[in-house]
């Protein structure tokens, strides 16, 4: 079946070489279909029960048959195939769409399989183009024959890319045949199960499920008004502290068990390798797998990681992690790739050293912004002190309330203010090395993002009417990797220009005072 | 200049003003916004109840309109500054705030030229060039409407001859 597409093919004539989908997708789409329609669908039956008082038993499989038949629209519609020089898709019954994309424009391929994809062994492929929003999704292929597909892809678009067409099919035929001898870069240690709890970016999932199941308290029968206040004043006349005592440890111990689950479920069996490319010192692929239930595979063209960003959330770094992502060109939304689970910042940097090939910018002192960017960090973080204190004052004037309110808002803004001011502080800075622009941000989370000086497109220097004042601007490397640019703030001024000339030494020398 | 690596420099003005007709169409555009608040605030004040903070208020935001079409475009026409050299371009925008854009030629995608109707009253176009980085479109606002098509011509000719895929 994989046979044909490893085949080059010559010419090709317009019927040939068409695939499909995998037939065992015919199981899949149809209770998708269902599923999406199961709300709707009960939301409907129940009130035509409520509202005439019969029971529709014929739609049942009026449904049923129509959830197969939209269900196997894609899987009829859909044909691929790979040319020489292009991957085309045709999709849709109605509308009908004719995709193709040039074989050196693509730089990743994707896959994932939920659990159903993996019972019957099928994986959706989803293949990332030059441009950001397309992204080309089969769902699905059986499992070994995606892997084949990803493996032909990302063959083909470097054998697009040769410079000499002439013995592409030879070249073609080694890269298929050396089996792809990888390097593992780092696997999942489970001794980092231990910064789960750490993690907060589960919470909001949780916080969300919380919200709908409370939804459902308003139902339970003992949770009406009377029993409520009645509870309430036994407690309040009982411990409060005592409760809020437990509560807290329940919170906490829940908490734990549902960053555990979740870190475990996503990160099963995580793998991050570099398979290398076709001739030595030629740059490969970049691979992650991961996860027990849904397994995603993401692979990376390395030529398109413009750079890696190390994040330590305040929680985090408490205890000592660390998160890596990369900034990538033309793969998805963003083009940040988070490729480590949190982990020991020691690993992350180490990691993020291997990929950037250079040790320096992740491990390199940054250098502070002086003592005017400092102050410029302790007013706009003062800012909410001065709102917040005018609205307890107006508040306390109009509704009479005590003089303490206005106090009290004013001291706890403004110590949480200088404590945020001086963390942003201390995590401002820059750095240039060899090979990579490095910047140093955020409050709460330390950030250090390094950008390959390759990976500049421009530069932007901001200056508003209180920077100017401090002889202080704001530095803005442009990019087409990650979100699109670096920012080096609060920089003194000719300080700023200074880097951004060394970064790139062609591009800012005509513009430069030469007076000084 | 030392062979050490600077850790201080400046960058100069970029050579070229805008249009002079410039501040015309600026101070058009800020006047129209001022009469817009003056007949708002006569008719609220026909219309409705008044309390002297209200009135304070309106009598702000009409003053602060003034002043900014007094103000905004002499300054404004003194900030905005260009220049295109064979490698690049370089421009300088804002009035209170300042900003200044560099890119390399070689990296630029498209380069568009726009003409509003007012703009049009004036004889002036804006330029707008973009890299591969969403955060990097370049315009240069309200250039004399000859020179923006000679620009883009020139532009369009240096970027059409470079080679890659800008990224």
């Amino acid at each position: 079946m994989t046979q044909p597409m490893t085949q080059p093919m010559t010419q090709p004539t317009p019927d040939e070489g068409w695939q499909r989908l995998d037939a065992r997708m015919l199981l899949v789409h149809p209770v998708k279909v269902l599923r999406q329609f199961l709300v709707p669908a009960v939301i409907g039956i129940v009130g035509v029960r409520s509202s005439s008082g019969d029971w529709p038993l014929w739609m049942l499989p009026v449904a049923g048959v129509g959830a197969v038949l939209i269900g196997s629209l894609p899987w009829l519609t859909t044909r691929f195939r790979i040319t020489d020089t292009q991957f085309q898709l045709h999709s849709g019954l109605v509308n009908k769409t004719q995709l193709t994309a040039p074989l050196d424009r693509i730089r990743s391929v994707d896959l994932e399989s939920s659990l159903l994809h993996r019972l019957l062994g099928l994986a959706k492929v989803e293949i990332g183009t030059g441009v950001d929003d397309t992204r080309i999704n089969l769902d699905a292929l059986a499992a070994p024959q995606s892997q084949e597909l990803r493996r032909v892809l990302l063959a083909r678009r470097s054998a697009a890319l040769a410079e000499d067409p002439a013995d592409d099919a030879v070249r073609l035929q080694d890269v298929l045949a050396d089996g792809h001898p990888e390097t593992v870069l780092v696997r999942i240690d489970w001794a980092w199960l231990r910064f789960a709890p750490f993690s907060l970016s589960r919470l909001a999932v949780v916080a969300g499920a919380v919200g709908v199941l409370s939804q459902f308290g308003d139902s339970l029968p003992f949770l009406d008004q009377d029993s409520l206040e009645s509870g309430w004043n036994w407690v309040v006349g009982f411990a409060i502290w005592l409760v809020v005592l437990v509560a807290l440890v329940a919170g906490a111990l829940a908490w734990t068990a549902i960053s555990v689950a979740g870190y475990a479920l996503q990160w099963w069996d995580f793998v991050l390798a570099r398979e290398p490319g076709r001739r030595p010192g030629q740059l490969g692929n970049l691979r992650l797998t991961a996860g027990l239930f849904t397994t995603r595979s993401t692979t990376v063209e390395e030529a398109r990681i413009r750079g890696v960003e190390l994040d330590e959330p305040v929680l985090l770094r408490v205890v000592g992690g660390a998160e890596l992502s990369t900034l990538a060109t033309g793969v998805g939304e963003s083009g940040v790739t988070k490729v480590l689970p949190p982990c020991p910042v020691e690993v992350a940097t180490g990691v993020g050293g291997a990929l950037l090939e250079d040790d320096a910018p992740l491990r390199l002192p940054l250098v502070p912004h002086g003592p005017a960017a400092r102050r410029r960090c302790h007013v706009r973080e003062q800012w909410g002190t001065l709102v917040f204190t005018a609205a307890a004052i107006a508040a306390t004037a109009v509704l009479d309330l005590g003089w303490w309110l206005p106090v009290l808002v004013f001291a706890l803004c403004a110590v949480t203010g200088a404590l945020t001011a001086e963390a942003e502080y201390a995590h401002l800075g820059h750095a240039m090395t060899r090979g990579h622009l490095v910047a140093g941000s955020g409050s709460w989370t330390r950030t250090r993002t390094a950008l390959e000086i390759e990976g500049v497109i421009g530069w932007v220097v901001q200056q508003n009417l209180f920077q100017r004042r401090a002889g202080l601007a704001t530095l803005v490397a442009t990019t087409a990797a990650g979100a699109e640019k670096v920012v080096v703030r609060d920089v003194p001024e000719r300080l700023g220009v200074a880097l951004a000339n060394a970064a790139t030494p062609g591009l800012l020398s005509p513009f430069l005072d030469q007076d000084r | 200049m030392s062979s050490r690596p600077a850790i201080d420099a400046a960058l100069r003005e970029p050579a070229h003003q805008v249009s002079p007709r410039a501040i015309g169409y600026w101070r058009v555009g800020a006047g129209i916004n001022l009469t817009f608040w003056v007949v708002a605030a006569i008719v609220w004040y026909l219309l409705s109840p008044h309390p002297w903070w209200a009135v304070l208020i309106a009598v702000a935001v009409v003053a602060v309109s003034a002043a900014y079409a007094v103000v905004m475009p002499t300054l404004r026409y003194r900030i905005h500054r260009w220049e295109v050299t064979p490698d690049a371009i370089f421009t300088r925008s804002g009035w209170l705030s300042r900003e200044q854009r560099i890119a390399p030629l070689n990296r630029v995608q498209t380069v568009d030229s726009h003409q509003g109707a007012l703009m049009r009253v004036f004889g002036l176009s804006s330029i707008t060039i973009t890299t591969a980085s969403a955060a990097g479109p370049i315009s240069i606002d309200c250039l004399d409407h000859e020179v923006a098509r000679r620009v883009v011509g020139e532009l369009t000719e240096i970027t059409s001859a470079a080679e890659g895929d800008a990224t």
